[in-house]
């Protein structure tokens, strides 16, 4: 009786945890009467139709509950807004169900152009190709679809290179000796695979002798409270910690109030993911937060920009043909002290 | 008006039948055992693969302090469960409480400001819990999930979904906090023993003695015991109920200000899933989620137990997946352990 009823409590809290974080709110950019910011000199239409009226751009993204998710949003509102000719809205899904209802749904109204950060590529990938079957172009950003069809066009963040950076960098500050703590982002989702699994490749690379040991690695779910606590007991387990590698910005927070909580922040320095004000702030002032690698949101400006060029039937001109490219990768670059005032601008809250 | 003690100690309210009622203490101070045995065995366990890091002093300290957050959250879950009812919007308005405390005091103000002001809003929100299940009669588990809902929108709205640095109010200091800057309520000591660990026994004391010695604490166990029965024996049904919500909602007020000392920061996105653990650890300790019965020791020990398990997980440096089973084994082994007992 009692297991029954604290079995169903359970059960309904956590489905309705992941639903309710997220309060969608549809941000319709209709009519932007902003400056026209025709910077599409395309030499040559590259084939297809030409739409009269306005380009109408749906996005679906997660929640943006989250500093990085948040700045992909304003991004690509901001980037929608910059043309008279597109009509934009943005619409968040809580999950992956809700997320494929949502598409679902923008299928029905026939949309020229359709940009999707899905909260899972694999979960997302059959809608999506159900949008591209009925003649809606899909662009997808950063979590990238399980098949080759599921889209027109992709844009994405390098995360095997962040780790890859990230171990140069450490390996390089600690001259392949040391004990590094690994604080990951939500387990089982590609991002933290790539960033762990670039992180550990590339240290075997940098020291082939050993000497960095990576002596703990969590999860702290993108979550600087889950951060806060995981580092408080890691700090317990390690006496000897030389080096901290976060996959995010926004969680590093928890992770630095742990470190100097416990009065350790001179013995060891800490890394980010991301490129967050914050972040950059304590770069710049250095100390306990050494560098971040920057994992760029304007790549969802670049995702609406690429919907609008392929809706018109355009390309980018520096190719030849002018076409719109079917997969984009967008670098990663590590920010520190010595450069964080050429990246600030790029930086987010 | 006075309620014979007998009633509020079995939980069978107004029919208490005094064979029945030793019986269920009898069995229920062997599962208290039990309970108390998994925490020394967790500990030793610990100390035995962790020698060198686990039995610490500091460590028990981290311990402590990382349970005192759900810790204080769970004594008012206690007093919610008791009366046959659920909070499920204690993680949201957590985060909801710092939010906006930490508004208030950006970019000035004074710490006291910031803890008045969690706190306050926190019971506000649990009041509106409170009005909804007692006066329009909404079922807890609705009422309580439309709050983490509500709650959690709130929090994210409050500051356009960013988090709020409070470091301000600490003067940037780290190693040694200043006495009643918010940093001391996270880290400061007394003794040796961090003033979180100080609120969270105060308030597991406070709590014990008010569910057990004042008529108020039988109250809340009548109600949950036999509603129709309290309510004809005198009890102030409706008040009692209402009352349990705002506690709850204070509650979460005070550890909302003690994850925010902690963490130098209120943010939109913590206390997710604390409801979680909360209900865990007041449903492991004993209470029944049938009401009528209350165990503040037990919910004190499900708290330690987590924060146990929590710990000696990350030394061990497991992955999730095997926290999370081995945390759902426990609560389910600890919820069965209690089943022939309400079956007697």
């Amino acid at each position: 009786m009692s297991l029954k009823r604290l079995l169903t409590v359970v059960m309904a809290a956590a489905l309705l945890a992941f639903g309710a974080v997220a309060c969608g709110d549809d941000d319709d950019g209709g009519d932007s009467a902003s400056s026209g910011n025709d910077n599409t000199a395309a030499s040559g239409s590259g084939g297809g139709g030409s739409n009269d009226g306005p380009v109408t751009i749906v996005a679906s993204v997660p929640p943006t509950d989250h500093g990085w998710l948040g700045a992909i949003s304003k991004n690509a509102k901001e980037a929608a807004d910059s043309y008279d000719d597109v009509d934009f809205r943005l619409l968040e899904a809580a999950d992956s169900d809700s997320q494929a209802q949502q598409i679902e749904q923008v299928i029905s109204e026939k949309p020229d152009a359709l940009v999707v950060l899905p909260q899972d590529g694999e979960a997302l990938t059959p809608v999506a190709q159900k949008a591209e079957a009925a003649g809606i172009p899909v662009i997808n950003v950063d979590r990238t679809f399980s098949a080759p069809d599921a889209a027109t066009a992709t844009i994405l963040g390098d995360n095997y290179q962040i780790g890859v950076l990230a171990a140069t960098y450490i390996a390089e500050e600690l001259n392949c000796d040391g004990n590094v703590v690994e604080i990951q982002g939500l387990a089982g989702i590609s991002v933290t695979e790539e960033r762990s699994k670039g992180f550990s490749d590339e240290l075997k690379k940098a020291c082939p002798d050993g000497g960095i040991e990576i002596v703990a690695k969590q999860p702290g779910d993108f979550n600087p409270d889950t951060g806060l606590k995981v580092m408080e007991n890691i700090l317990q387990a390690q006496d000897q910690i030389d080096a901290v590698y976060t996959h995010d910005d926004d969680m590093a927070q928890g992770v630095v109030q742990a470190i100097r909580n416990a009065g350790r922040d001179d013995d060891m320095f800490l890394t980010g993911v991301g490129g967050s004000q914050d972040a950059m702030a304590q770069i710049e002032e250095g100390g306990l937060y050494r560098a971040t690698f920057l994992y760029n949101p304007s790549m969802a400006a670049s995702a609406v920009n690429m919907a609008r060029l392929i809706a018109l039937g355009e390309g980018f001109p520096e190719l030849v043909p002018p076409e719109v490219p079917r997969q984009i990768i967008v670098p990663a670059a590590t920010v520190t002290q010595d450069n964080v005032a050429d990246y600030e601008q790029y930086s987010f809250n | 008006m006075t309620i014979p003690p007998a009633m509020g100690g079995g939980g069978g309210a107004a029919t208490a039948d005094e064979p029945l009622t030793d019986r269920r203490l009898g069995a229920f101070r062997i599962q208290e055992y039990a309970l108390l045995i998994a925490v020394i065995l967790l500990f030793v366990i610990g100390a035995i693969l962790r020698p060198d890091t686990f039995p610490t002093i500091d460590n028990v300290r981290n311990m402590l302090t990382q349970a005192s957050v759900v810790g204080v959250i769970a004594i008012g879950m206690t007093f919610v469960i008791a009366t046959a009812g659920i909070d499920l919007s204690v993680g949201s308005m957590l985060a909801a409480a710092g939010l906006f405390g930490g508004i208030l005091v950006d970019p000035e103000g004074s710490t006291l400001v910031f803890i008045l002001g969690a706190v306050a809003f926190a019971t506000a929100l649990g009041s509106i819990n409170a009005i909804a299940i007692a006066y329009g009669r909404v079922v807890p588990f609705i009422a309580t999930l439309a709050m983490f809902s509500i709650a959690r929108g709130i929090a994210l709205l409050l500051n356009d979904k960013l988090p709020v640095g409070l470091l301000d109010l600490n003067g940037g200091s780290f190693g040694d906090p200043a006495a009643f800057s918010l940093l001391w309520f996270g880290t400061g000591r007394i003794l040796g023993i961090p003033i979180s660990v100080y609120v969270f026994l105060g308030v597991t004391i406070a709590g014990w003695l008010v569910l057990n010695r004042t008529r108020y604490g039988r109250y809340v166990v009548a109600v949950g015991g036999n509603r129709e029965a309290a309510r004809i024996a005198g009890v102030p049904v409706r008040r009692t109920i209402m009352s349990v919500y705002i506690l709850s909602g204070f509650l979460v007020g005070i550890a909302a200000v003690l994850l925010c000392a902690r963490l130098g920061s209120a943010s939109p996105v913590s206390g997710n899933l604390y409801e979680l653990d909360a209900i865990g650890a007041v449903v492991i300790g004993g209470t029944s989620l049938a009401g009528g019965k209350a165990r503040i020791g037990g919910t004190f020990l499900g708290v330690l137990t987590f924060a146990l398990i929590f710990s000696l997980m990350t030394q061990l440096d497991l992955s999730t997946e095997v926290q999370q089973v081995v945390k759902g084994s426990i609560v389910l082994g600890a919820v069965l352990l209690q089943r022939p007992e309400a079956r007697l």
